[in-house]
């Protein structure tokens, strides 16, 4: 990759007790939004904490914008990134929306009010009420909106759209669209929700039990996973695995079988090669696609 | 702007080249004519569903090709088609067309004749 890299992760690692993050590898190239999607304690959160200095590392080291983190405060490179937490912080309870945001403008000198205020009147939120008394999503769109109202040039969004309405999340995504427009500007994000990895995400990167299992160029991937049901007569479950980029083979009666591939251009070429019938076709969906990187996983795992 | 471009996912054909095919298809048969801007890179990611990295391929493949210019700082145009060229692209897209329809004969084990007579068939409905 030529392209700059806005945030760049080299053999880092957090051990605790329980739990042990890493290795990580990771390149996050600079413009693009890239997506890190994974089951619950698969690490996710984790790697924000370590990326915004709050936890860290053990081992490794990690760059944002071209700086070093972990060593002493740098307020500078702060003012240029935007971090929505997947939690709210439960000591503001007390504040008003409106101290919070002004507490925000003191420390971000490109504080744009009418950005702000424009966020506010899209996403339809109330900043006069206190913090603890709005209901889980409008705390939601008031934290997202403080997120983006000093233009960062980084954007960390953990879980954005957890408890917003579908009117409030299909705001969220057009903002977020449009925030990306100028092409410099880049977002790393976490979601469960396949439907909007799939509306924003240029890369996903899949993490698993504190590993990063790959990274993937979204349009590149979906064309790549591929169920196919395919017939012949001389087919047999050991022809059938010989498919290129075979993840798994099902009987699925008599003469056709269930056959899930990563390589699905090279496996419709290896059907017409090999006389075999092509009976149907499925793209396959997020996660159906991790399910099977998961079990790949495993399957390594136990092998090694 | 939003541009009669449909995308099928459930073809392993690549994204990109789904898109090039048709957008190629706008630009060659006049439909969107010279000088017409073409929406930003993200904003024609949004409306696909596709990442930027597809649009930005699309996008610089047809410049390649001669049939967008890009200025900087302002966007992407459709260029100025020559009637030789567009003569050329026309052909290229009914050529890719009928090539589809072999391998989609073939995929379901069609003999040369079968197509033949298909072919005959399809022609004999549109033309008298």
């Amino acid at each position: 990759m030529t392209e700059t890299l806005a945030v760049q992760l080299k053999g880092v690692v957090q051990k605790r007790s329980n739990f042990q993050l890493g290795p990580i590898d990771l390149a996050i190239p600079k413009g693009y939004i890239t997506a890190i999607v994974g089951p619950n304690g698969s690490g996710k959160s984790s790697t924000f904490r370590l990326l915004l200095d709050l936890v860290k590392a053990d081992e490794g080291t990690i760059e944002m914008l071209g700086q070093q983190v972990g060593g002493s405060p740098d307020v500078e490179l702060n003012k240029k990134i935007g971090y929505l937490p997947e939690e709210s912080w439960m000591h503001e309870e007390k504040m008003k929306a409106t101290e919070k945001a002004e507490f925000q403008r003191f420390w971000y000198d490109k504080w744009d009010v009418n950005r702000y205020q424009e966020l506010l009147r899209l996403l339809e939120v109330d900043p006069n009420q206190v913090l603890g008394k709005m209901s889980k999503g409008s705390r939601r769109k008031f934290e997202f909106a403080l997120a983006l109202a000093h233009g960062p040039e980084l954007l960390l969004l953990d879980e954005p759209s957890s408890g917003l309405d579908p009117l409030a999340w299909k705001t969220m995504i057009d903002v977020l669209h449009r925030y990306m427009d100028r092409g410099d500007r880049t977002i790393l994000m976490t979601s469960h929700i396949v439907e909007e990895v799939k509306r924003l995400a240029d890369y996903i990167v899949f993490m698993s039990q504190g590993h990063v299992l790959g990274m993937y160029e979204k349009d590149e991937l979906f064309s790549s996973w591929f169920v196919y049901f395919v017939s012949g007569e001389r087919i047999s479950a050991a022809l059938a695995a010989k498919m290129p980029g075979q993840c798994g083979v099902e009987q699925a009666g008599g003469t056709t079988y269930r056959i899930t591939t990563n390589q699905a251009a090279a496996a419709e070429q290896w059907c017409l090669e090999q006389g075999l019938e092509l009976v149907s076709s499925q793209a396959m969906e997020l996660d159906e696609i991790m399910a099977a990187l998961l079990m790949q996983d495993r399957l390594n795992a136990r092998s090694n | 702007m939003r541009l009669p471009i449909q995308i099928n996912e459930q073809s392993a054909e690549p994204l990109y080249h789904q898109i090039e095919v048709q957008l190629r298809a706008l630009i060659v048969s006049g439909q969107l004519q010279e000088g017409t801007m073409l929406p930003s890179i993200r904003e024609f990611a949004q409306t696909l569903k596709c990442s930027v990295i597809t649009v930005k391929r699309v996008y610089s493949d047809l410049e390649t090709e001669g049939l967008l210019r890009t200025r900087q700082g302002t966007g992407t145009y459709v260029a100025q088609v020559g009637e030789q060229e567009r003569d050329r692209h026309r052909l290229s897209a009914v050529a890719e067309a009928m090539e589809q329809a072999v391998i989609a004969g073939k995929r379901v084990q069609c003999t040369e004749e079968e197509l033949k007579l298909l072919f005959k068939e399809a022609m004999n409905k549109h033309f008298d």
